[in-house]
């Protein structure tokens, strides 16, 4: 069965990064959303492994969206990418659950990690 | 006024430099957080494409409270990434703002000869410097800083920024809000260079989605 990733974020350009990264990795199967709106309907619909979260969103921002998913599934691994790199930020987002924080501008390689120990943690290793 | 975004960025261009802008103001929110123990709420920024002349027009409309009062800090930056970056604070922050400072250190405002001035020359560093330097840093330029100055809000005008760029030419405006959260306090930022910073800012859009490769 493939391993589900959504990325939410607004920026088209950095849902193409990671989509361009990501995809190389076997058997996943990713989805997107540009606001955290869109982002909790679409992790309802596929339920996915591992996502990655903008936090600074039109519609609905991403600690929000961060609240909703968890309490879909409280046990959802949510990596959270974000410009913003405050520490009470940090704080905030950990709080609520997220399993990671990273910063923006993305990197490879922590991006890859994330997946990979995300994966680890949701019981489905490789 | 006319936004001519569309005309001189494609629509990849502006979600990515739209990015970068969120990258830049998110450093200077931590900045900023780490010198006052402030928590920054940071907005959504925006991108507009306007000619030189209207930019006054243009940023009295994005900060509407500001009707007699406001102050602003306003500091130029040379180099081949050029132009001018301004902090709005609406008047009736003001005060909120010279509080905040004084209850973080009473002898910060002692020191100071003209408190209400330095308490903005310091805040308005801050955001600016940041800013204004990681830009810098994603286009792989790097500027030279004029000293900022205090300014009334009434004294917005083309004399601002003449000196720097053609005011008869587009100019380059990116702005976002920052939110002092528990403090119900704001202030605007616009950061604005002319068109001529198009190529480089293009070709740092260009190495920015190299990256992704």
């Amino acid at each position: 069965m493939a391993l589900k990733i959504l990325l939410v974020d607004d920026s088209k350009a950095s849902r193409l990064g990671l989509r361009n990264w990501l995809s190389k990795e076997d058997g996943v199967e990713i989805f997107e959303a540009g606001d955290g709106l869109e982002g909790v309907e679409r992790f309802k619909e596929h339920q996915p492994d591992i996502t990655f979260l903008d936090l600074t969103m039109p519609v609905m921002d991403g600690f929000t969206a961060l609240e909703e998913m968890r309490k879909v599934d409280p046990a959802a691994i949510v990596v959270v990418l974000t410009a913003d790199v405050q520490k009470k930020t940090t704080q905030r987002v950990e709080e609520l659950g997220a399993f990671m924080v990273l910063k923006k501008p993305p990197v490879k390689e922590n991006i890859i990690d994330a997946f990979y120990k995300g994966l680890k943690a949701r019981g489905k290793e490789r | 006024m006319t936004d001519n975004r569309d005309v001189v960025f494609n629509e990849l261009e502006i979600d990515t430099l739209h990015e970068m802008m969120n990258i830049s103001f998110g450093r200077a929110a931590r900045d900023l957080s780490e010198v006052i123990d402030i928590y920054v709420v940071l907005s959504i920024p925006s991108m507009e494409v306007i000619n030189a002349s209207e930019l006054p027009q243009f940023i009295q409309e994005n900060i509407q409270e500001i009707t007699s009062g406001g102050t602003i800090i306003c500091q130029s930056f040379l180099g081949d990434y050029n132009g001018i970056c301004l902090v709005v604070f609406p008047s009736d922050d003001e005060h909120k703002l010279l509080r905040l400072f004084q209850d973080q250190d009473d002898s910060f405002m002692e020191m100071m000869d003209d408190p209400d001035s330095e308490v903005f020359l310091e805040i308005g560093n801050i955001l600016i410097g940041t800013c204004v330097s990681k830009m810098a840093e994603l286009i792989g330029e790097t500027v030279i800083y004029q000293p900022p100055a205090v300014i009334h809000s009434n004294l917005i005008s083309t004399s601002l920024y003449s000196s720097i760029f053609d005011i008869s030419n587009l100019a380059l405006t990116l702005n976002t809000t920052f939110k002092f959260k528990e403090l119900d306090l704001h202030c605007y930022l616009f950061l604005i260079t002319s068109c001529a910073t198009v190529p480089f800012l293009k070709k740092a859009i260009v190495d920015y989605l190299k990256q992704f490769e």
